[in-house]
């Protein structure tokens, strides 16, 4: 059987365009996607998790709904649990998740807390002038990517959106645009560029204020350097655009400065708005990072880093975010869903959640898997079972089911798990 | 031997996304993300080929991968995200939430170490 219009549940752009062929509850072969998306429809069925729990430091296979009681006896009995992960399923499981920080008095967390925190914390502060991939796709004469590589993180990016596609005022694609990328090394990216502003390591932020003061007609100089004459050129086509659009990744939020960076560039776009149309996004990387924010938004008032510990939700990156909490060992259980901090965090903060006892919810193995106390397998979310997922400029996008599970989806477990909370 | 200064960049690619969907335990995996890419100038200084292993150590540990040749300036060296460069990251946020993944200051030289595993650094995490 073939299936039209999947959607791929791997990167924010969540390419909706997909055709994947299903013979005997296999999926067989895919079109259209990029090779990352060929590699998760193609390898879904490997390397799959099975309910685990740790007897005599072994992890021994049990029953699921064994798995799932030993986890609700964990949370209940812990005094601060920390639920972390959630960026890569749907809105409902993240939801439900929120219902069972606050019913556990734990921390909730989610991978944006590496990824785009600091961008959020900015946002909060600047405020944010941004549009839709659609508008952008139809209006954008001039595309910078900053700090980001869609040429090997967002693969389809310039072809969907941002360089190549064709659009109402963007009748010739790629010739009616003007590319700028701007990063510290050559890469995928910089190959399509027209300008390509090769800068030093953490000097994003003086160079996007050496923008700000051209833009406004100031005499700037070198900065960092890059000379005063491609300062003044860039400056000048941000300004004479038709319609602008700054993408900008983790070359931004992880490199120093972190959140000034951010505050900057958002600075740098409102600024431009006295000139031309100019709009910024941020390229968000695991499929539903952007709805793990929407939803904990709309349950708590906060994105990330939320503590339930006084009944009530409380927000701080940097006391409640997933890094912080384990680097100082104040857990004493976890909960991991839908994310893998062990390949993702700090090694010396991992080690902490290898010390509790931790619950791993996942479709496949993963590292935090191998430290876990209680592994609970679910299904592939956009593969296994539907759900809703936000694209990287939160457009909500409805997944598709392909193939069928043999485990519970991530929402079904959890609201398992939060009764058998409720019961004890 | 040779050590040498250098900014350390780690980031997503192609590969690495790609094998992870295989599996982080994985041959794909090891050899995509196992590894550095490094300005070949650089290499010569510190007396490497492709393929040979280096260790690369900040303030906060060390970590062997194999190195490649790369386009990257002298003085930057890039990896991918993964648990190998995880082990030379610092856990300060700075109140963000938020680690230095990128634009750590490491130094790196040539090495007869072997590489790790995935489950050879998980033994190494549960350890302590």
């Amino acid at each position: 059987m073939i299936h039209e219009h999947v959607v791929c549940p791997f990167c924010g752009c969540l390419c909706d365009d997909l055709e994947v062929t299903v013979e005997d509850g296999k999926v067989v072969n895919t079109k259209r996607g990029c090779i990352i998306a060929k590699s998760k429809f193609m390898n879904h069925d490997r390397d799959r998790a099975k309910p685990m729990l740790r007897k005599d430091d072994e992890l021994i296979g049990v029953s699921i709904e064994e798995a799932m009681d030993r986890a609700a006896e964990i949370l209940r009995s812990a005094d601060h649990p920390l639920i972390y992960g959630l960026s890569s399923t749907e809105c409902d499981a993240q939801r439900a998740a929120t219902e069972l920080a606050e019913l556990v008095g734990g921390t909730i967390d989610n991978t944006a807390s590496v990824c785009h925190g600091p961008t959020l914390v900015s946002v909060q502060a600047v405020g944010v002038v941004k549009c839709t991939l659609g508008e952008i796709k139809n209006r954008a004469d001039l595309v910078i990517f900053w700090g980001c590589n869609p040429g090997e993180a967002h693969l389809r990016h310039f072809l969907r959106y941002s360089v190549l596609s064709k659009g109402l005022f963007t009748q010739e694609g790629r010739k009616d645009r003007t590319v700028i990328v701007v990063d510290v090394r050559e890469n995928a990216s910089t190959k399509l560029a027209d300008i390509f502003l090769k800068i030093r390591p953490n000097s994003d932020f003086e160079i996007i204020s050496a923008l700000r003061a051209a833009i406004k007609g100031h005499e700037v100089g070198d900065v960092a350097g890059v000379a005063d004459g491609t300062i003044k050129e860039v400056a000048e086509k941000m300004k004479s655009c038709k319609f602008g659009v700054l993408f900008f990744g983790l070359g931004l939020t992880m490199s120093k400065g972190k959140h000034m960076n951010i505050d900057a560039a958002l600075s740098l776009v409102r600024d431009l708005n006295d000139y031309t149309k100019f709009a910024i996004n941020s390229m968000r990387g695991h499929f539903n990072v952007a709805g793990a924010n929407e939803v904990l938004i709309w349950q708590t008032g906060y994105p990330y880093s939320v503590n339930f510990s006084r009944g009530y939700p409380r927000y701080n990156p940097g006391e409640f975010s997933a890094v912080d909490v384990l680097s100082r060992k104040e857990c004493d259980a976890a909960l991991i869903i839908a994310a893998d901090p062990l390949s993702s965090f700090p090694l010396r903060a991992s080690e902490h959640l290898a010390k509790i006892p931790t619950i791993v919810i996942d479709p496949k193995n993963s590292m935090t898997s191998l430290v876990a106390e209680v592994v609970i397998p679910t299904a592939m979310v956009g593969v296994e079972c539907e759900g809703t997922a936000y694209r990287m400029d939160c457009i909500p996008i409805r997944l598709r089911k392909v193939v069928e599970p043999e485990f519970p989806s991530d929402k079904e477990v959890l609201e398992e798990i939060i009764e058998k909370v409720k019961a004890g | 031997m040779i050590r040498m200064e250098v900014v350390l960049i780690s980031g997503r690619t192609a590969k690495q996304g790609a094998s992870l969907e295989v599996g982080k335990t994985s041959e794909e995996y090891f050899e995509n993300v196992a590894v550095i890419m490094m300005n070949e100038d650089d290499m010569k200084e510190i007396g490497v080929q492709e393929g040979e292993p280096v260790k690369i150590s900040t303030e906060f540990g060390s970590t062997v991968v194999k190195c490649k040749k790369s386009e990257v300036n002298r003085g930057i060296a890039f990896m991918p995200y993964g648990p190998w460069v995880n082990m030379v990251i610092g856990m300060d946020t700075h109140g963000t939430g938020m680690p230095s993944y990128k634009g750590a200051k490491a130094e790196i030289s040539a090495t007869d170490e072997n590489v790790l595993t995935v489950g050879e650094i998980v033994d190494l995490i549960r350890r302590g």
